[in-house]
């Protein structure tokens, strides 16, 4: 999604992880996660065998995953759960991967960028590093998949993980209570004006009221339906034009990298607009 | 147990025309051909003095599945073999089992297969009159998966991912100083090769209706 759709994500993701001093490789031959919803619904076994070379090519590299996006974050740590527990999966998922020459032992741990963030690096640090403070009103959106957590953890920890970055860039954060609500990206699939109706338009319609300058989530497809989601809505008469972007950008442009070389204009909202208004 | 010998003789004729066979149960043995071996398979089970019992036909709905049913001396043979719905052609057994007729004849009728060279097609069920391009036990043509995941399922077949990379996308990457493609499955040989590879292990290829010579998703 985020090479393909939204790049200024992969830019500013280079851009911090240079910039707080986070060594991060590519995972050369990567195929999708595949996604949490649809893939999964389609084909459990091709789903849980994709992502698993995913998992292969990492612990090939000796690395863990770092991931930019909630829907990997739920498959590769569901796909990493399911082949830890489940013996019969276990099985016939390393004899796929052994008739393409690859095995998995189970020693990738997935982790998404919001924790790396959050624990390898700290919000101290970040909260130094902060350039150009963003006097904003926030509106946060977790998304569902990043209240996954294995083995019966707090399912708030990187949501609340996710809105201490936020106020690290000298932010405020305003709740609304649809913040949980989902973006409605899955169902675009099967009913679009149900997802545009139902989701997306009662969370725009209270980030409005609470006069937010922007919407942070730490997810592209969330972003990828904010955005094109507000300009399907024109249709149905609802009329929004509200910045969204990624965490990563956020904190690229509160840690002083330069708006234009992040890419920002591939946004479908306002979000150059947004960084001018940081300064 | 004959049962085993018989199967291992046809698998072992026929070749890599054998896909797949089903366990091998107390006189009943099936074995799942390419229909382009059916012929050959009908050849080789002639040397046992089989006797025709059945075609059995069934709307799979994106293909036709055709079950061979033949009885070697006591022993079920099930030959099971697919047409696509786009083509529906099949060659005859007749000339071979010329009591295949009538079971061919109805599945031509009540299935619209197509058996190619048989020596007398025409009516066996239905009424004269009965418009020959709506044969009433085929279905539409129907996939296993829901239309709307069709493009994510071609995608993910053809490149291992869920959406393409445009070439518009890919000169913008360039302008901001990325690469064109980033290293994924759809960037190399190989490990296109090995994703895809991986559709056909996991038979999601199958499932999806995915055409590897077309590049595409069988269409109606």
């Amino acid at each position: 999604m985020i090479p393909q759709r939204i790049p200024s994500v992969e830019l500013a993701t280079r851009g911090v992880l240079e910039c707080i001093g986070v060594d991060a490789a590519e995972l050369p031959g990567y195929a999708c996660c595949p996604d949490p919803v649809v893939a999964r619904l389609m084909d459990r076994k091709m789903w849980l065998a994709l992502s698993a070379r995913n998992l292969a090519l990492a612990e090939g590299m000796g690395l863990d995953l770092l991931v930019l996006c909630n829907g990997c974050y739920e498959t590769l740590t569901e796909a990493n759960e399911i082949l830890r527990r489940e013996p019969e999966a276990r099985k016939e998922t390393s004899d796929i991967l052994a008739g393409l020459g690859r095995a998995y032992e189970g020693t990738v741990e997935v982790k998404h960028v919001v924790e790396v963030m959050h624990e390898e690096v700290g919000v101290g640090k970040i909260e130094k590093l902060v350039k150009r403070p963003a006097k904003l009103r926030l509106a946060v959106h977790p998304g569902c998949h990043l209240f996954r957590e294995a083995g019966g953890g707090d399912i708030w920890r990187k949501p609340k993980q996710l809105e201490e970055l936020a106020l690290a860039t000298g932010a405020e954060v305003v709740h609304c209570k649809l913040d949980r609500l989902c973006c409605g990206f899955p169902m675009m699939q099967v009913n679009e004006e149900l997802a545009l109706k139902r989701n997306l338009l009662p969370k725009l319609a209270c980030y409005q009221e609470l006069a937010v300058d922007a919407v942070v989530a730490p997810c592209p497809t969330c972003i990828v339906q904010f955005e094109a989601g507000q300009m399907l809505l024109r249709k149905y008469g609802a009329r929004y034009n509200l910045p969204c972007l990624h965490i990563v950008e956020f904190l690229a442009l509160a840690l002083g990298i330069p708006a234009a070389e992040l890419g920002l204009e591939l946004h479908r909202s306002p979000v150059e607009q947004l960084a001018r208004k940081m300064g | 147990m004959r049962e085993v010998e018989l199967l291992e003789h046809l698998q072992k004729s026929i070749g890599s025309g054998a896909v797949s066979s089903a366990p091998v149960q107390k006189r009943k043995i099936s074995l799942t051909i390419e229909p382009a071996v059916l012929r050959k398979a009908v050849e080789v089970l002639l040397k046992h003095q089989p006797r025709f019992v059945i075609i059995a036909a069934v709307d799979a709905g994106m293909d036709v599945d055709l079950l061979y049913h033949f009885d070697v001396k006591g022993v079920v043979v099930v030959l099971k073999t697919t047409v696509v719905k786009e083509a529906s052609e099949i060659n005859t057994i007749v000339d071979l089992v010329p009591a295949a007729e009538w079971a061919e004849k109805e599945a031509a009728e009540l299935f619209g297969v197509n058996f190619r060279a048989h020596p007398k097609p025409g009516r066996l069920l239905l009424p004269e009159g009965w418009p020959s391009d709506r044969p009433p036990l085929r279905g539409p043509f129907k996939r296993a998966l829901p239309e709307q995941f069709c493009p994510v399922a071609e995608s993910l077949v053809s490149t291992g991912v869920t959406g393409p990379m445009s070439p518009l996308m890919q000169r913008r990457r360039e302008e901001k100083g990325l690469p064109p493609s980033p290293p994924a499955s759809f960037s190399s040989d190989a490990s296109l090769r090995e994703v895809q590879e991986l559709m056909r292990r996991t038979g999601f290829d199958e499932k999806a209706g995915y055409d590897w010579e077309k590049k595409r998703l069988r269409h109606k």
